[in-house]
């Protein structure tokens, strides 16, 4: 046989025949390779095209439910399946529930109303049902016939819609199943593969669309509530506030208040403990309070809602508390003591014992409020009321408090640009002593001159300013003014033991971390000896931290500062530690000194305060004698020092040196004490 | 039309009047005979192989279509044996031409005009098709049906209640199965 053949040849018509044959079959193999590639192109098209179109929805979507329904709706078209569902994992208390929602894609809603029906009925455990088995394991369940399962418990309305195959997957968030998409078909489908993995990634893309969710949740959530105590913020009370004066122009009966709370010597305690005391201090504050409102059954007994108190933190150490629902003020007022009761005992912050208490005011909507800031602001006036009657106590708001908190406004005004200006002057009054008849030293007294000449005493304005804080920038300008006086008079009038210079240092004053820092340089910025130096506290700076007042004033002893507390006997002091602090001296208060003479008890206790001091071996010094005979008195007691207007006034600088200049007052010769 | 058609075609004439007639069937067609399944070529010369086979065979053009319809369904079953192995009967099968066996044609063959089809039970439990296509292949449908129903070997009927070649909006047969 030739290889080449005539075609005419019968062997080789019958080759070429079956040559043509497989040339035939070679191309419909290969045509079958490319139909196979062909198809699983068109499936990774449309596959990548229905992530595609999801992942699009869940970035443009504003909610999770249309992102879920719409993942059901193309999920549902692209398998050509009647039916899709979504369940929402929730938990409550501990529980954790698979709620059916109300999201479908229903190709024939009438068809499937009894599937629809019982499933929306579905409350499910973990591990209960389909979704609950698939909740459980984490994992996708297909089942090609519903029927052939125990776990399906809705087999008689499947039946009833005609579904024969479903399958069910979880949606993650990590570990964590959030929900669970379920479909169903009314014929029997094998599990497919490529399916089972892009509904997987579908899964993906809606775990991370309600994780985005929970993450914008989160942000307004923030957005509203005081990051250190979790109570709800300021605009977030304002929100609340809004609202209920809202319904109150609609429904007036129903009265509603509002509780401004302001912890008592916060910023003390937080300026001397430091900032982390302090936020751990609110902490505790905010729980108490918060716990007090909530078991308050004065109102729960008076009216059916119970929660009708928000309790919000304004800032700093200012709570406010809206009462949405009360019958009448009197029980606002109530519900102020129950608050103020609940910080009565101490809080323990970094180990040590710390009691503070709360001014609180009341505004209520029986005075008729038109805005939120209005009634706020009446409260925080009551408050401030609150705390000028003493503290530790709540107020109602009036109109007379209104008028009187305008006018504290306006002297704070005054104030800030009087410190800008300069306003300030200081007086000088002498201490005598005695012993020698001589002036030992003076205290600075600060004046406030206004632009008009008017000259205001501190009384008027040094508490204000100490609430405001201003105290600081004017406590300092004292301080140097004082020592640079005194340096000068040091220089002029050369002593054996130099005159000295007395200097007020207020509780915030104190309280500040760099105030030994400061004393140092103003004492080398003026050149004054230390020792000429003479700082005065009150005993109310001692209590709040002994620790550190203690060494506080060890430090300034070091430096050669003299120390003393100022209107001994009128405060709270602990006898028992104050022989640990490294003091020089005591001033009698001068109310003790203008009531000796007929005061049996003013005597006792200058009596008693001069044996201490005694005991202590510290010097005093006697305020506000006025006339002959208290000298003379405080003289037979044993006492040097005396400062009064028996002596001289506070005078100006210029009048200093006249005073120096001339032999002090001399008593009468007699010396009566009887006054 | 796609070329999965004329290479069927050919398969069939082949197998019942051999190489030749293939051959005079594309000269009398003026047709090059180049197809391959995937490709799609003019519906035209199509027309033009059922003529020349209607001349040639001396048949109506439309009894020539059906003819091929009947026969192409055991080389489909054989090139697609899962669209046939999941049916039992004819009647399942046509139902399913809608939801899957045209869903997978497009998934092949881009760009398939398939026909398309509604379905409604009559009193006496005989299956109503409605047949929409622009091609007015109904013959060839009438032939697949046949062909289908040889292959569950089952005997049925198909009847041409409404017809677009007699001047009707849409086909609609009616199909009996004994």
């Amino acid at each position: 046989m030739s290889i080449t053949s005539e075609p005419d040849d019968p062997v080789d018509l019958n080759r070429l025949q079956r040559r043509l044959e497989r040339e035939r079959a070679a191309r419909l193999e290969m045509e079958t390779v490319y139909e196979k590639g062909l198809r699983e192109l068109y499936l990774r098209e449309q596959e990548l095209r229905v992530l595609q179109d999801i992942s699009t929805a869940t970035n443009l979507s504003p909610s999770v439910r249309d992102t879920f329904h719409h993942a059901l709706g193309r999920l549902c078209e692209y398998m050509a399946w009647p039916l899709g569902h979504a369940y929402f994992v929730e938990t409550h208390d501990g529980a954790t529930r698979l709620k059916s929602t109300t999201l479908w894609h229903v190709q024939d809603p009438e068809k499937m109303e009894p599937f629809r029906a019982a499933t929306e009925a579905l409350d499910l455990a973990v591990g209960e049902g389909l979704p609950g088995m698939v909740c459980q394991s984490g994992k996708a369940i297909w089942l090609p016939d519903v029927d052939s399962k125990t776990f399906f418990v809705r087999k008689a309305s499947a039946a009833a819609s005609g579904i024969r195959a479903g399958c069910a997957f979880p949606v993650l968030i990590g570990e964590e199943t959030a929900a669970v998409i379920e479909f169903y078909t009314e014929r029997s489908v094998a599990p497919d593969t490529a399916l089972l993995k892009l509904i997987g990634q579908v899964g993906t893309h809606l775990g991370r669309a309600i994780e985005r969710q929970r993450a914008e949740n989160r942000l307004i959530h923030d957005a509203s509530h005081d990051p250190l105590t979790a109570l709800p913020n300021r605009s977030l009370f304002l929100d609340r506030l809004n609202q209920v004066i809202a319904r109150g122009k609609r429904n007036p009966q129903i009265l509603f208040a509002v509780l401004f709370i302001d912890l008592d010597r916060f910023k003390i305690i937080n300026d001397s403990l430091g900032h982390f005391a302090g936020d751990d201090l609110l902490t505790q504050v905010g729980h108490r309070l918060q716990n007090a409102l909530r078991g308050d059954d004065t109102i729960a007994a008076n009216h059916a809602a119970a929660h009708t108190g928000t309790l919000a933190r304004l800032g700093g150490d200012e709570f406010t508390v809206l009462l949405s629902d009360i019958k009448d003020p009197s029980d606002a007022v109530r519900v102020a003591n129950r608050l103020g009761e609940a910080l009565r005992h101490p809080f323990v912050v970094d180990g040590q014992e710390i009691y503070t208490s709360a001014s609180i005011g009341i505004a209520s909507s029986t005075s008729g409020y038109e805005t939120a800031e209005a009634i706020l602001r009446d409260a925080d006036i009551a408050m401030y009321r609150a705390k000028t009657l003493g503290k530790a106590r709540c107020e109602l708001f009036d109109q007379d408090m209104y008028a009187a908190a305008l006018q504290r406004l306006a002297l704070e005004t005054n104030l800030r640009r009087a410190i800008q200006n300069e306003e300030f002057v200081l007086h000088y009054q002498p201490i005598i002593s005695l012993r020698t008849q001589t002036v030992v030293g003076f205290e600075a007294l600060v004046r406030w001159r206004k632009p008009d000449g008017e000259l205001v005493y501190p009384d008027e304005f040094i508490k204000i300013t100490e609430e405001t804080g201003l105290i600081l920038a004017l406590g300092h300008w004292v301080l140097r003014e004082a020592c640079r006086t005194a340096s000068a008079l040091q220089t002029q009038y050369p002593r054996e033991n130099p005159l000295t210079m007395s200097v007020n240092i207020s509780p915030r004053q104190f309280a500040q971390p760099d105030l030994v820092e400061q004393i140092r340089s103003t004492l080398r910025e003026t050149g004054l000896d230390p020792h000429g130096l003479r700082l005065e506290i009150t005993e109310s700076v001692t209590i709040d931290d002994p620790n550190r007042v203690a060494s506080v004033l060890a430090e300034l002893k070091e430096l050669g500062v003299r120390m003393s507390i100022d209107d001994f006997g009128t405060g709270y002091s602990s006898l028992s530690y104050l022989h640990s602090l490294p003091l020089d001296a005591l001033k009698i208060d001068q109310s003790f000194v203008a009531k000796m003479g007929k005061d049996a008890e003013s005597l006792h206790i200058i009596q008693t305060i001069m044996g201490l001091a005694n005991n202590l071996g510290l010097e005093i010094i006697a305020e506000g004698a006025e006339i002959a005979c208290q000298v003379t008195k405080l003289q037979s007691m044993g006492c040097e020092f005396i400062q009064g207007f028996y002596f001289s006034k506070p005078v100006d600088a210029t009048a200093i040196a006249a005073l120096l200049a001339n032999p002090i007052r001399q008593m009468d010769s007699k010396g009566s004490t009887e006054c | 039309m796609k070329g999965i058609v004329f290479n069927t075609l050919e398969q069939v004439v082949v197998a019942h009047y051999g190489e030749t007639a293939w051959e005079n069937l594309l000269d009398a067609a003026g047709s090059s005979g180049v197809y391959t399944s995937l490709g799609t070529y003019p519906d035209d010369e199509m027309m033009r192989l059922v003529t020349a086979a209607s001349e040639a065979l001396d048949m109506p053009p439309a009894e020539v279509v059906r003819w091929f319809g009947r026969q192409a369904i055991p080389r489909f079953a054989q090139r697609y044996p899962d669209f046939f192995t999941t049916h039992e009967s004819t009647r399942t099968f046509v139902l399913d031409l809608n939801a899957i066996i045209h869903p997978e044609v497009r998934k092949i063959y881009t760009g398939a005009q398939c026909p398309t089809f509604d379905f409604r039970e009559a009193d006496d439990g005989a299956l109503l098709i409605g047949y929409r296509s622009p091609r007015q292949l109904c013959a060839l449908a009438h032939g697949f049906i046949e062909g289908t129903a040889d292959y569950y070997r089952e005997q049925v009927e198909v009847e041409h209640l409404m017809c677009m070649h007699r001047g009707d909006e849409h086909c609609l047969m009616r199909m009996t199965t004994h």
